[in-house]
């Protein structure tokens, strides 16, 4: 996995032809971590919608008093 | 970096982008702080959490495709020739359909010992993109659902903002070809485009219960912690600083760049490629921030909440023309973007009912809108860009800048590219059932939920301890 093993042999070139490129996996890994990053996104967007929709049916379906937003205070 | 002055030139510019990135970061900061400070007390903690979210939303997706289509658009496409493919197509290039330099899955997307700029570059960006999102997300609090939010913040921060920044915020782009648009520091790149996509949502969205009376007359619901606001706004002036800085190159040699044999000229530019100077430009930040406080003060009757929105309306209506401006003109045009936008925002308040809880529409979209217009009259004549002049419609040749052209950006920025698309995204979120919160939560408070949690741990701990 990792690019670079030793920073002398690396770097012991002219500067134009140093590759550049230097974290774990260059070159063969960067497809995979957009999908991960694309899969990352829309799962969380899923659960949060998923969670913040269970939460809006149950504060709508509680019979709230007319009072309630009295001590819905936060305190900062 | 073979030589120690390119080395340096190259590092410092890596730095000074560094600087402004972390500056900037302050204007979201400043929105947090802003919009908690202006909701009521029962939602405070969904209000912060909304605008923070954005944050990574924004980022992400930033990454995947955001940066990309600033890079990939600037020809519209169809619209006008690139000068560095001479096509119209999308400017591509490499894998993946991508262009070279944004490809998320390109070399320089990641720590690259050949590159120190694309990071912070595209940072700076990022963070502009967060500042848009957060404009619409002032205007929209206490009765949107997160969900809803996240998906109007992708669209405007990595979708519709970049877009419009290809167009008319690069040096190749349509706009400045075809129209002579100027607009250096974003008064519509940024400000006019997400006043104008605020509006499109509000007008789906609706306005806070109880906002508007039964015969229609709108009730002042006024910030509840002045002092969040109040630091808010002045973080917001200050990462607007950095913003104004990143907007610039900061060492440029114009003499090759623009073909002038022999010819040596360093100097910063804006985002163009035009010389300006830093000294300069933060003389006219501070002219028209100052501009602005002046006429908000006396046209809002001293109010602190009017008067610090118009020091920032003050710098937005002169951002387009802030390279170029002589100090006097941008405190004059911030006076008279305040005026104009004031008087605007009760007038729609009034007549269309709309509910902009933080005046959002007003300090971005219609002081953006303005100080296009402005730039166009005051800036006639000068040239869009360095590379060549020509005329407008043209499309070969840069237009120079000219009033309809100004006026012509100023629409496609506020309505084409941020209302239409605002309210289309809004319509359908409404029409799935997503965009706003339940009434009876809406009454009794968004955190009421949370509180009430909060209110069992203070019992037990209590009982704990007896």
């Amino acid at each position: 996995m990792a690019t670079v093993s030793n920073w002398i042999d690396h770097l012991n070139k002219p500067a134009e032809e140093v590759a550049g490129s230097v974290y774990p996996g260059a070159g063969s890994s960067e497809f995979i971590l957009v999908l991960l990053l694309i899969a990352v996104w829309i799962g969380w967007s899923v659960i949060t919608d998923k969670s913040e929709r269970e939460e809006l049916d149950r504060l709508s379906r509680k019979r709230h008093s007319a009072n309630d937003h009295k001590s819905n205070i936060t305190d900062w | 970096m073979t030589d120690q002055l390119g080395a340096l030139t190259t590092i410092f510019t890596e730095f000074y982008y560094w600087v402004t990135v972390v500056l900037m970061f302050l204007i979201h900061v400043g929105f947090c702080m802003y919009e908690v400070g202006a909701s009521r007390y029962k939602h405070h903690q969904h209000t912060l959490m909304k605008n923070t979210m954005l944050i990574p939303l924004v980022t992400v997706t930033w990454f995947l495709f955001g940066w990309w289509i600033y890079w990939a658009f600037p020809t519209g496409p169809g619209i006008a020739p690139s000068i560095m493919t001479e096509s119209t197509g999308l400017v591509l290039g490499g894998g993946f359909g991508g262009n070279d330099l944004a490809n998320p899955t390109n070399a320089l997307m990641a720590v690259n010992l050949n590159d120190h700029i694309m990071g912070v570059f595209w940072a700076a960006f990022l963070l502009f993109s967060w500042t848009a999102a957060s404009i619409v997300s002032g205007a929209i609090i206490e009765r949107i659902t997160t969900f809803a939010f996240g998906v109007l913040a992708i669209a405007i921060g990595s979708v519709f903002w970049s877009i419009d920044a290809s167009w008319g915020w690069h040096f190749d782009g349509w706009m400045l070809k075809i129209l002579g648009y100027h607009d250096a520091y974003a008064s519509g790149v940024i400000h006019a485009i997400a006043g104008g996509f605020a509006l499109g949502v509000l007008m789906v969205l609706g306005p806070r219960i109880g906002k508007f009376s039964s015969s229609g007359e709108p009730r002042n619901i006024g910030p509840r912690n002045p002092w969040l606001v109040t630091i808010g706004l002045f973080l917001i002036y200050t990462g607007f600083w950095g913003f104004y800085a990143a907007c610039n190159v900061p060492i440029y040699d114009l003499g090759p760049e623009y073909g002038m044999e022999g010819v040596t000229f360093w100097t910063a530019t804006n985002i163009y490629l035009t010389p300006t100077t830093l000294s300069g430009i933060t003389m006219n930040f501070l002219m028209s921030l100052s501009g602005g406080l002046l006429a908000g003060y006396v046209i809002a009757k001293g109010d602190p909440f009017w008067t610090y929105s118009s020091g920032l309306a003050g710098i937005i209506c002169a951002s387009a023309g802030n390279d170029l401006y002589h100090p006097i003109q941008a405190l004059i045009i911030g006076m008279i973007g305040v005026v104009i936008s004031y008087k605007l925002h009760y007038w729609v308040e009034r007549k269309f009912k709309i509910d902009d809880a933080v005046g959002a529409v007003a300090v971005h979209g219609y002081a953006g809108f303005i100080g296009l217009v402005i730039c166009g009259f005051v800036l006639n004549g000068y040239p869009s860009s360095g590379y060549s002049v020509g005329a407008m419609f043209d499309g070969t040749t840069y237009a120079t800048i000219n009033p309809l052209g100004q006026f012509i950006g100023a629409i496609i920025m506020f309505l084409v590219l941020g209302l239409i698309p605002g309210y289309i995204i809004a319509r359908v979120l409404n029409g799935m059932g997503k965009l706003r919160i339940p009434r009876e939560v809406e009454i009794a408070g968004l955190d009421y939920e949370m509180m009430e949690a909060a209110k069992d741990d203070e019992k037990a701990v209590s009982s704990a301890t007896r």
